[in-house]
């Protein structure tokens, strides 16, 4: 069980909130680049951390990410004309450019100077990999752009999609470093989906379905690794990272790509659920991407012209009774996103932590909860920057290794566990 | 039609959600594994808990290596009886430091494999542990807990209490 008054802080994420003011420290993902596709394309709605906000692309291909309303009478810049590098409002066209500034209020004598007086809200925007980045902190303190790795490695090597989630950050997160739930809900999908299956490594999982699992702390977040029994008294280890405040890197299969998420809070009862795949060394090929935007792997099929997943709450998730009954899934629904998505919104927008009752496998989400309750109140009482601002922090790898019994796999592993340009990861 | 989940999900909703307690208190069973580990078990026992009951088995792990009676205690350092122990016991969290003898945690996690009770071993204060000392606790530990936490400083241990309601 969590106080309620620690789940309160953590979940809630919007401005002069404490964990508001933590998740302002980071860059973190606001759209995908496809989102704005090129030059004067049709603007954005975007909603971060309970900010109704609005990005666009201006004529010299500049991003911006402002204030959604326009500073005059209140209307939505949704319905703005992007052009002549910047975005007019169509009510009594007030212009604006990506900083927010206004550069034309027609109804007023450009020589009243009366357009410098007005400047919305605005947030730098920033393409890195596929992905563009904001920063919505003090501008004083901003940290370096972000350095992951599966935006760190060339175009064709990186693959990333994002979807819509009706619950709160945390409990989607939450399950995300919960390993212990693997070996039930998303049962099968190892043999089946492409992105997984025929890894040496898989043997091990099959073998032992209950592994023991180790937590230890990280720099930036931790390492959560599940052990398991492989030859000549050795472990198998499967070496999950979480970096803070929501960032995940699964550890490999053989030579699959690997994956991970972010959870980025849209206000305190809805959040995205980013995925990505990316291989450090090699090109992801042509199947492997075919098979991500067909909804294999961990990520999922949408509804056409949204990120809004196929199977949502509005359709019970194509829940299917007979597939579960037979075995087909363990949980009824497809696909593992899905099947994730599924039971956390059955949860509530925001879950009841005092009423769970958590075991010892669930160490992973106490040891993340408490250092978030850390960063926060180191964040908000001293102003001590949060663990995972750092570029370090992000430059991690997840890794699959067979160690002998008694050594700590973050020594055993430790160079497996970093970004090493050119260099494969650790995987089984 | 709306969908039952479209419906159910929703915060109106989640106000119908039963009230009524949905566990009843558990037995945890918090030992020190060493000298170092008895003194964050006797401040943890310091603060008030919903039953815990806090032991220490570093006599053994600075003592004979032979298996003695007498060896698990109470803080008063009163001899408690372990199979009396583990069989009153719904989760056994072990407490360890880099480098301390944790030789008692073959004798608990025995007793806890047979009644089939669940086992967490923590090392605390690994920020600042050599390599060779944390491989030292871990290979007494790892054979005999379910769950391994190596965490820097030990202010996560009463988050991990509270959060098992020990």
């Amino acid at each position: 069980m969590l106080r309620r008054e620690h789940s309160d802080l953590l979940t809630q994420t919007g401005p002069d909130t404490p964990m508001g003011r933590m998740f302002r420290s980071y860059w973190i993902p606001a759209l995908l680049a496809e989102e704005l596709p090129e030059n004067e394309c049709p603007p954005v709605r975007v909603k971060l951390l309970s900010e109704r906000l609005l990005a666009f692309r201006d004529t010299e291909g500049r991003y911006g990410l402002i204030d959604e309303f326009c500073a005059h009478r209140g209307v939505s810049l949704w319905f703005g004309r992007n052009e002549e590098c910047g975005l007019r409002c169509p009510y009594h066209g007030w212009k604006y450019d990506v900083t927010g500034q206004c550069i034309e209020v027609p109804s007023e004598p450009e020589e009243s100077g009366f357009r410098e007086k007005i400047k919305l809200k605005s947030y730098p925007l920033v393409k890195r990999g596929n992905v563009l980045w904001t920063y919505m902190g003090p501008p004083e303190q901003q940290p370096p752009l972000p350095e992951w790795e599966f935006i760190m490695v060339p175009p064709k090597q990186t693959f990333a999609t994002k979807r819509f989630q009706d619950c709160n950050w945390l409990q989607a997160m939450e399950g995300g470093i919960d390993s212990s739930h693997v070996s039930f809900l998303h049962r099968g999908d190892l043999n089946s989906d492409p992105l997984f299956k025929g890894a040496a490594g898989n043997r091990y999982n099959l073998s032992d379905s209950r592994p023991v699992f180790e937590v230890v702390e990280s720099p930036g977040g931790l390492y959560i690794g599940a052990r398991r029994n492989a030859e000549d008294g050795n472990y198998y280890w499967r070496i999950t990272q979480w970096v803070m405040p929501s960032f995940t890197m699964i550890a490999p299969r053989g030579q699959h790509s690997v994956h991970g998420h972010f959870w980025i809070p849209i206000d305190d009862e809805h959040c995205w659920t980013w995925s990505y795949d990316y291989h450090p060394i090699r090109e992801l090929t042509t199947r492997e991407t075919a098979a991500m935007r067909a909804g294999r792997g961990i990520h999922v099929k949408y509804i056409p012209g949204t990120y809004q997943p196929l199977a949502n709450k509005d359709n019970d998730y194509l829940m299917d009774r007979f597939a579960q009954k037979a075995g087909m899934t363990y949980s009824g629904v497809e696909s593992i996103g899905i099947q994730d998505a599924s039971l956390q919104e059955s949860m509530g927008p925001i879950v009841d932590r005092t009423k769970e009752n958590l075991v010892s496998t669930d160490n992973g989400i106490i040891m993340a909860r408490h250092r978030l309750l850390k960063a926060v109140k180191a964040l908000t009482d001293k102003g001590v920057v949060p663990p995972g601002v750092d570029p370090v922090h992000q430059r991690v790898r997840s890794a699959a290794v067979i160690l002998p019994p008694d050594q700590p796999f973050k020594d055993g592993a430790r160079e497996a566990l970093i970004v090493r340009p050119e260099v494969a990861p650790a995987s089984v | 039609m709306i969908s039952q989940s479209a419906l159910m999900n929703s915060a109106a909703e989640a106000r119908f959600r039963l009230q009524q307690p949905n566990s009843k208190p558990r037995a945890t069973k918090v030992i020190a594994m060493d000298v170092a580990g008895e003194e964050i078990v006797r401040r943890l026992a310091a603060e008030a808990w919903n039953g815990a009951t806090f032991l220490t088995a570093s006599a053994l792990s600075h003592g004979s290596e032979r298996r003695a009676d007498g060896w698990l205690r109470d803080l008063e350092g009163r001899a408690r009886d372990l199979i009396e122990e583990v069989n009153a016991a719904d989760v056994v969290v072990m407490i360890a430091t880099p480098g301390g003898r944790a030789g008692a945690a073959a004798f608990i996690g025995e007793a806890c494999s047979h009644k089939r009770v669940m086992t967490t071993a923590l090392i605390s204060g690994a920020g600042t542990a050599s390599d060779e000392a944390l491989s030292l606790t871990l290979a007494q530990l790892r054979p005999w807990s379910l769950m391994v936490v190596v965490a820097s400083v030990d202010d996560y241990i009463p988050d991990l209490l509270t959060a098992l309601r020990a």
